[in-house]
């Protein structure tokens, strides 16, 4: 590879750089609190104290009541706890569960898993706009109904799902656990996860660290844990408690609840710029977020050229940016949302993402949208 | 009496009929087997007329078994207890090494290599698997025994031993020149090399990089598939040539159909003066016939119409299955599956020639610029060394 004087990182929804305000503070807490806080001594005394801290900060940044914080590795596995968790514990109310077709892997790969399993899944379309629609929802529900899980903003589009109305239709439904996957939420939009029954976030899409995420639990909710150990976080995640990675989660939540709207002003003249230029060019380009996508993932294809070489000659021009999302390991598929929003294989396979931080500039954009619009004229 | 095994007798196979270059042969072997042992400073190497012997000292067993079977020019080996040839001996320690072994009937063996030993192999074996049946259950069955006792008589020693390892055969690796293999990244490459280095062959490897069409996640790929290799060739050299230019004004000028003839005869034409530079004495690839359009017999005669080197196509008659299969063995496969498009898959035209004809092809080709723009793309060529 040449040498790249600046790197243009547009590639934040795959994995945000961990703020120095964070990896600071990871630091400095596992130098001072480096007691395992299940023991009983006083500096183990003091690292449940801020353990407990970090669980309370979390949920008053998200104004949530009633519930508790379950950390884990991340949202991959808060996802698999919170689907599993609830098919398993209610099997014997009823076996069916509803997600939408758009859902993250670590969604859909578990129903997937579920339903090798005896369960019936219904998968709920999506309307072009990439949400749900209510009225499917509603119609899709029925009396063995145990669990809905819905992504709240798009991995892969930025396209946000009206979680607040759900969640309040499914109050009518007691019998019905309510999960949604809010990692690519907070920070980017003005979310209430309030009345959620279970609420997945991560730390490393909100300049936190990699590994670390948690899930929020009503707690008149059961879940049935993963695995089993020494029975900490409620007996739901054994396993010696990350302090160092709680501590930055919640700092990371904290700042990212405080600033999402001066981040949505900074980041709107960016995402305007870029949609006006691809709407300009409707023979290269069709944009796949819809237009009142979260400002920090424009979502677009190619409509002439293939989007993994277009990926790499940005690349090698210093701008890194991804095709679909960068979760599927081994995968050439078409993007599995963008199809079940166009039902076009081409739009599909040929999707690049685009994605911010609040750090990132209107000069960076027009730099990328000059780049970009060069590349595509002069590759064969 | 000691009854661990502490040496391992090495065969050579194929070596044994190569007459004056024997001794050269095993010298590499030699140096082979002690790289590839370097990590154990308890291994003495022994080196005799017929055989090699490793004496393990602390080394674990298994471990170096593992190893050793792995190593070109080996054809099997067998754990052996050495004694000396005295027949008093070599009676007690069968005796005591046959009670460690499982079954019920027993055959021996003997080979007198050593004819200053007075007594004949005949006469050993009556006496030693006399005191067998003496001391323990076992009864004789030259048939289909359950346990095959061999008792080799040499000039340093006598050697006890059961089971006879196969291993990889093949001649030991530099023995057979060098060789420059083309390599994309796909699966049969990989398994191409492989087979090379068993037979000797040390191998180079040349890679066509299209960037941007390309992705750079195909060199990490190329370097994890010849890590994977390492265990039969400890260094490998890896050519990475520029190749987009020629790639654009193929596609650019010629029509789509004869595109892959031309694209995969400028490959050659390039690999035929990295292998002169780096004295190789033949190109590697790891066509299969009849895989794709271009690996047809008669798109391979076109292709190969540029130049006059040797050309080894050492998966040419294999199925696909078998070649997943070597793959799978080697632990290339689940590399060469990464989802990176490679200069072959890029471009892939619908209705490509599968009988693209000669004079077509060089009339297109003759228009164009294409020999500077190979000799541009030899200069470039970047060199990673993998170990």
């Amino acid at each position: 590879m040449k040498e790249i004087a600046k790197v243009i990182y547009f590639d934040n929804a795959a994995s945000t750089k961990t703020s120095s305000e964070n990896l600071s503070l990871f630091m400095e807490t596992s130098a001072n609190y480096y007691a395992n806080p299940s023991s009983h001594h006083s500096l183990a005394y003091e690292a449940s104290h801020k353990l407990s801290e970090a669980r309370s900060d979390i949920l008053k940044a998200l104004n949530i009541k009633g519930s508790s914080v379950i950390f884990t590795s991340g949202a991959t596995e808060a996802n698999n706890l919170a689907i599993k968790g609830v098919a398993y514990k209610y099997a014997s109310r009823g076996r069916h569960l509803i997600t939408s077709a758009v859902e993250h892997p670590s969604v859909l790969e578990v129903f997937k898993e579920l339903e090798k399993e005896g369960y019936e899944v219904t998968y709920l379309p999506v309307k072009e706009d990439c949400s749900v629609d209510i009225d499917s929802l509603k119609a899709a529900i029925r009396k063995d109904t145990i669990l809905v899980s819905l992504i709240y903003v798009n991995n892969e589009v930025g396209s946000i799902n009206p979680i607040p109305e759900i969640a309040s239709l499914l109050k009518e439904y007691p019998k019905i656990v309510f999960h949604t996957d809010a990692s690519q939420s907070v920070g980017k939009a003005e979310i209430d996860v309030s009345e959620a029954d279970l609420v997945t976030i991560s730390s490393h899409k909100i300049y936190g660290t990699k590994g670390s995420g948690a899930l929020i639990k009503k707690n008149n909710i059961s879940l049935s844990p993963l695995f089993n150990g020494g029975g900490q976080e409620e007996g739901l995640r054994s396993g010696t408690y990350d302090l160092p990675s709680a501590v930055v989660l919640s700092s990371a939540v904290k700042n990212a609840v405080k600033n999402v709207r001066e981040y949505i002003k900074t980041l709107t003249p960016l995402k305007d710029a870029l949609f006006t230029y691809l709407e300009a060019n409707p023979a290269l380009y069709h944009i796949n977020s819809p237009k009142d996508c979260t400002p920090f993932i424009i979502n677009f294809s190619l409509l002439t050229k293939k989007a993994s070489v277009v990926v790499e000659a940005l690349s090698r021009e210093g701008i890194m940016v991804s095709t679909r999302s960068s979760c599927h390991e081994k995968s050439n598929d078409p993007s599995h949302v963008v199809m079940s929003m166009f039902n076009d294989e081409k739009l599909g396979s040929e999707s690049i993402r685009v994605s911010f931080a609040p750090d990132n500039t209107l000069e960076e954009v027009n730099y990328f949208i000059e780049t970009l619009d060069r590349i595509i004229k002069e590759l064969y | 009496m000691d009854n661990k095994y502490d040496l391992i007798m090495i065969r050579f196979g194929e070596l044994s009929t190569k007459g004056k270059n024997k001794k050269e042969f095993i010298s590499l072997l030699f140096d082979n087997l002690r790289n590839a042992l370097k990590e154990y400073p308890s291994i003495y190497l022994e080196r005799r007329y017929d055989h090699l012997y490793i004496h393990l000292g602390e080394a674990p067993l298994s471990e170096v078994v593992d190893i050793v079977k792995e190593i070109p020019g080996i054809h099997s080996i067998s754990l052996v207890k050495r004694v000396d040839s005295d027949i008093d001996e070599i009676k007690e320690s069968a005796l005591s090494l046959i009670k460690g072994e499982k079954g019920s009937t027993f055959k021996v063996n003997c080979k007198r290599a050593n004819k200053d030993f007075p007594i004949h192999s005949e006469e050993v074996i009556r006496s030693v698997a006399a005191v067998i049946l003496k001391n323990t259950e076992l009864k004789v069955d030259v048939h289909n025994p359950d346990i095959l006792l061999s008792i080799e008589i040499r000039d340093e020693g006598t050697y006890i031993f059961f089971k006879t390892i196969p291993c990889l055969g093949g001649y030991p690796l530099g023995a057979g020149g060098k060789a420059l293999m083309m390599l994309s990244g796909g699966i049969d490459s990989p398994v191409a090399a492989y087979l090379l280095m068993r037979k000797g062959v040390r191998v180079e490897c040349v890679h066509f990089a299209s960037p941007p069409y390309t992705s750079e996640g195909v060199l990490i790929k190329l370097e994890d598939i010849l890590s994977q290799l390492s265990h039969y060739q400890s260094e490998i050299r890896l050519h990475i040539v520029p190749f987009t230019k020629i790639q654009e004004c193929i596609y650019k000028n010629i029509p789509e159909p004869y595109c892959i003839t031309e694209m995969r005869r400028c490959m050659y034409k390039i690999s035929e003066k990295i292998a002169r530079k780096r004295n190789c004495l033949v190109i590697a690839s790891g066509e299969s016939i009849g895989q794709v359009a271009s690996q047809t017999l008669a798109s391979m005669r076109t292709i190969n119409e540029v130049t006059s080197y040797p050309i080894i196509r050492p998966v040419a008659v294999m199925d696909k299955e078998e070649i997943i299969k070597l793959a799978v063995r080697l632990g290339t496969y689940d590399i060469s599956i990464r989802p990176y498009e490679d200069c072959c898959t890029i471009f892939a035209p619908k209705n490509p020639k599968t009988a693209p004809k000669l004079d077509e092809i060089k009339k297109y080709e003759e228009k164009l610029p294409l020999d500077e723009l190979i000799d541009e793309a030899v200069q470039n060529t970047e060199v990673r060394v993998i170990k």
